[in-house]
């Protein structure tokens, strides 16, 4: 209203909206949707942020259609995955991390209970034809994700069953048959041609692929195991870990010695010390370099498996010994009678660089009567020869490329570790998949490659006082004296629960619509619309008032707003 | 000022008591209290207002950031307009609820006569006092309502004194001694508070006072980004109760969580800053002593309960996706 004096002389005011108090700012408020540490630490490229707020809205399927649109495996990964994100997350400041695993696999099993089917990408329909090599976690997930993006996919794998290391290596108490049968069958009707019996070097050769298709993604894992000895000494009847834990999922067959030790601190060694001793063997070891979790121990030292399934290990009465090798086999002829220990710790050499240490005066003696290595396994070199060239893994970028070999792509447990990418699981190798999916996308597409980067949230900018204490929910664990063979060990949430525990989580640095911002301003500068604006929030900053307080930006709960300078 | 359909500031799900525009500091805890009231109250209401901060930056002639009817006079008498306002309409047959705005000093010392006069009256008026401890309007002089150490420019700490040496006033009793229907305190760190007690004494018909504590960034020495967290620590470590009184008895408290010292308080504000100077003993002492203040609020108010649960969510206003987990 214009200010209109009257003959008396005075004024009918004026609104003060006339008056633009954005003119003192020195540092406006902006909406920045960072990255959560959870969706950081995902190896698969999950934003586990994203797919809590649909299910805190009370939608699971949407939860899962945004889930699945990177991971599409999560009844699997709910159940393998040594989850990361759990470590990660925010909420173990305030009391304990959200159960994230519990809700990946409560979602998994709502969307095979429900029949739910991926979401369909749009796009255009691509002539191009890609071959992928190995049906297990990674060719899985690269087939999953180029035929989203409509390319011909054909996948080929030297087993007559899709799934890889997730059908021949992971005992069904953990992840049960019906549950891969079940993902890896919708994950394969979305149009993927798959040739089972077909193995690289014996029944098709990688030139043939790549003078077939316009791009070939190597998914072969590793399949080989390493080669073991001490001081050169072999027991005759070595078996190796890998291999007896694929022959007894096979066909249930295992050696039955009184004692046995296994050398190694992965899944494959706890795993089967844990199927060795469920099968009555009276004494399992387990001597491992790496150390138990613990206070005293690196994060990068502790042995590289999933918490849970160490406790549990334990609880069933396998042994370890952390931070040891085997020093010298004792051996009576060439049968073994025990192994002579010593305690070792990785440590730094002159030049920085960790090594292992062995301390003279601590050995000693186990009296076993059959020693299983499971140190780890390499590439199978078959087929990959020119490739892999005696190396032990495939070299590739963080979109899967060969160097000097262009359209070849790799992946999964078959590459090198790259620092920002650590492989090694069944997450790792799903998001191997999805991003060698772009690469090749890109390349087809003469593009560059692109993946997501948005800045990590501080913790700082996190305003507490906002949450609620709340425990975690516990997730049922069958009783010690009904663990058998098939039964699965760990349980899953119900609804109720999981609906529950996502609740719990704090939306890291993405609007959770609390309204703070808009009842908090003191300058009535923060608006608030029906319409969800680009960046996903409902408020918008009316810059013509803001006088830059900071104040919303310091009681947003999620850290989704920062103050950023004028110019 | 008619506003185009399609500008969002015209669509806001709530009534806009107090417009953008205003003069205040960046972060001012009275203007946001003072908008928090006025959206509370709702259109219907005829505002009287004591000299001071609030009337200075809402209304710079000829421009006005008040929505509804709004009168100001002198500094002492706020009570005594809406008393007189209250009457006219009363004769006119009119219900417009009155409410009358004042700062700490317009309230506990300069216009409590007044106060008194209205209240013991019995006028149909909610009386609101936004507290921020100081006549910061002419340049942070002490009131009856700062607390004590606090350094103001009339209570600087030196060789005689550690900034304030009398307490802050017990206004709060005070009114409770007047006998009237309804008598609370707030903070605008907690708006959800702040709005249920605004709306409860909007629904008597009676006199009623609401104290709400407002911080000044400018006059307590904090960042205008921390007013909330400010505020939120003065009623967390017990030296603002939350309470609410009815015919002078306690009807309720906010429950606290957990035990805060008061030097979590303190050490945000520029203030306090000489009750940090380790060499000097008395600092230690005057930090003791505002501590004791606080544990005896607690004690005095129950402030961690003896009920089912003092540790539930009613001590906080908590979030939740869509909105505050209570509404």
């Amino acid at each position: 209203m214009p200010i209109t004096m009257n003959r008396g002389a005075f004024a009918h005011a004026g609104s003060s909206l006339a008056f633009k108090t954005g003119t003192w700012r020195s540092a406006k408020p902006v909406h920045v949707h960072a990255t959560a540490p959870c969706h950081g630490a995902c190896p698969a490229g999950e934003d586990q942020q994203a797919w809590l707020a649909l299910l805190q809205e009370g939608k699971p399927q949407k939860a899962w259609e945004q889930l699945v649109t990177t991971n599409p495996l999560p009844a699997i990964t709910g159940r393998v995955c040594p989850h990361p994100c759990e470590s990660a997350c925010n909420r173990g400041h305030l009391d304990q991390p959200i159960a994230i695993h519990g809700i990946e696999r409560w979602l998994g099993d709502e969307a095979i209970r429900n029949n739910w089917s991926y979401p369909r990408r749009g796009g255009e329909i691509r002539a191009e034809r890609v071959a992928i090599v190995g049906a297990g976690p990674a060719g899985l997930s690269a087939a999953y994700h180029l035929t989203q993006r409509k390319y011909n996919v054909v996948l080929f794998d030297s087993l007559p069953e899709p799934g890889g290391l997730l059908r021949s290596a992971i005992p069904p108490t953990r992840l049960p048959r019906a549950v891969i049968d079940a993902e890896i069958g919708r994950l394969l009707r979305t149009g993927i041609e798959f040739r089972p019996r077909t193995a690289l070097g014996r029944d098709v050769t990688l030139d043939e692929l790549r003078s077939e298709f316009d791009a070939v993604f190597l998914g072969v894992g590793a399949g080989k195991s390493r080669h073991w000895d001490v001081d050169g000494a072999v027991p005759a009847d070595l078996h190796e870990g890998l291999a007896l834990l694929r022959e007894w999922l096979a066909v249930g067959a295992l050696p039955k010695p009184n004692a046995v030790v296994i050398h190694g601190g992965g899944n494959t060694a706890v795993d089967l010390a844990r199927v060795m001793r469920r099968a009555g063997i009276r004494d399992v070891h387990v001597v491992t370099a790496s150390g138990l979790p613990g206070p005293d121990t690196d994060a990068d030292d502790v042995l590289n498996v999933v918490p849970r399934e160490l406790e549990q290990a334990i609880e069933e009465g396998v042994q370890f010994h952390p931070h040891r090798t085997i020093n010298r086999l004792i051996m009576r002829g060439s049968k073994v009678v025990g192994v002579e220990m010593v305690r070792l710790k990785k440590l730094p050499d002159g030049s920085g660089r960790k090594s292992r240490v062995s301390f003279e005066g601590t050995e000693t003696v186990l009296h076993v009567d059959m020693v299983v290595p499971a140190i780890g396994e390499v590439v199978d070199a078959t087929g990959l020869e020119y490739i892999l060239r005696q190396r032990d893994f495939l070299s590739v970028d963080m979109f899967g490329r060969i160097g000097g070999q262009p359209g070849l792509f790799a992946g999964g447990d078959a590459r090198d570790r790259l620092k920002a990418y650590p492989n090694g699981t069944v997450s790792a190798a799903i998001g191997d998949g999805r991003r060698a999916a772009e690469g090749i996308d890109a390349l087809l597409s003469r593009r560059d490659p692109v993946e997501e980067n948005r800045p990590p949230l501080p913790y700082a900018s996190l305003n507490l006082s906002y949450y609620e204490s709340s425990p975690r929910i516990d997730l049922p664990t069958l009783p010690l004296e009904q663990r058998n063979d098939s039964a699965e060990i760990e349980g899953g949430p119900n609804s109720a629960q999981a609906m529950a525990e996502a609740q719990r989580c704090f939306s890291c640095g993405n609007c959770l619509a609390c309204d703070n911002c808009w009842t908090l301003c003191p300058d009535n500068a923060v608006l608030k619309t029906s319409e969800m604006a680009k960046d996903g929030s409902h408020y918008l900053f009316d810059y013509e008032y803001c006088k830059g307080c900071g104040l919303c930006a310091k009681e947003c709960p999620c850290g989704f707003i920062s103050m950023q300078a004028e110019e | 000022m008619t506003q185009a359909n399609n500008d969002p500031r015209a669509r806001q799900p709530r009534f806009r008591g107090l417009e953008a525009g205003h003069r205040a500091c960046q972060g001012c805890g009275e203007a946001l209290a003072a908008r928090l009231v006025t959206e509370s109250a709702g259109p219907d209401v005829i505002l009287t207002n004591a000299t001071g901060c609030l009337e200075v930056f809402t209304t710079p002639w000829p421009q006005s950031a008040w929505r509804v009817p709004w009168l100001h006079s002198l500094f002492e008498n706020s009570a005594a307009i809406a008393s007189g306002v209250e009457a006219a309409l009363k004769a006119q047959g009119r219900r417009s609820k009155v409410i009358a705005m004042g700062g700490d000093g317009g309230t506990f010392d300069i216009g409590f006569q007044a106060l008194s006069g209205m209240l013991e009256r019995m006028h149909n008026v909610l009386y609101v006092c936004y507290d921020n401890e100081a006549y910061m309007n002419t340049g942070i002089q002490r009131s009856g309502s700062t607390p004590h150490a606090a350094m103001t420019t009339t209570s600087p700490p030196g060789k005689e004194r550690m900034g304030k040496r009398h307490l802050k006033k017990d206004l709060l009793s005070i009114i409770a001694a007047h006998h009237i229907p309804y008598a609370a305190s707030a903070s605008v760190a907690y708006p959800q508070d702040l709005r249920r007690k605004v709306r409860r004494a909007m629904e008597i018909d009676g006199p009623t006072f609401l104290l709400v504590h407002s911080p000044c960034p400018l006059g307590w020495g904090h960042d205008g980004s921390e007013t909330i967290q400010v505020a939120r620590l003065a009623v967390q470590t017990g030296l603002f109760p939350l309470v609410e009184l009815e015919r002078g008895e306690v009807a309720s408290v906010m429950p606290l969580r957990q035990k805060v010292p008061v030097t979590e308080y303190l050490k945000l504000q520029g203030r306090f800053r000489h009750l940090f100077v380790d060499s000097d003993h008395r600092a230690r002492e005057e930090r003791e002593h505002l501590q004791a203040l606080a544990d005896y609020n607690m004690e005095r108010y129950g402030l961690f309960g003896d009920g089912d649960d003092p540790f539930d969510a009613d001590g906080a206003d908590t979030v939740r996706r869509g909105g505050p987990a209570r509404a």
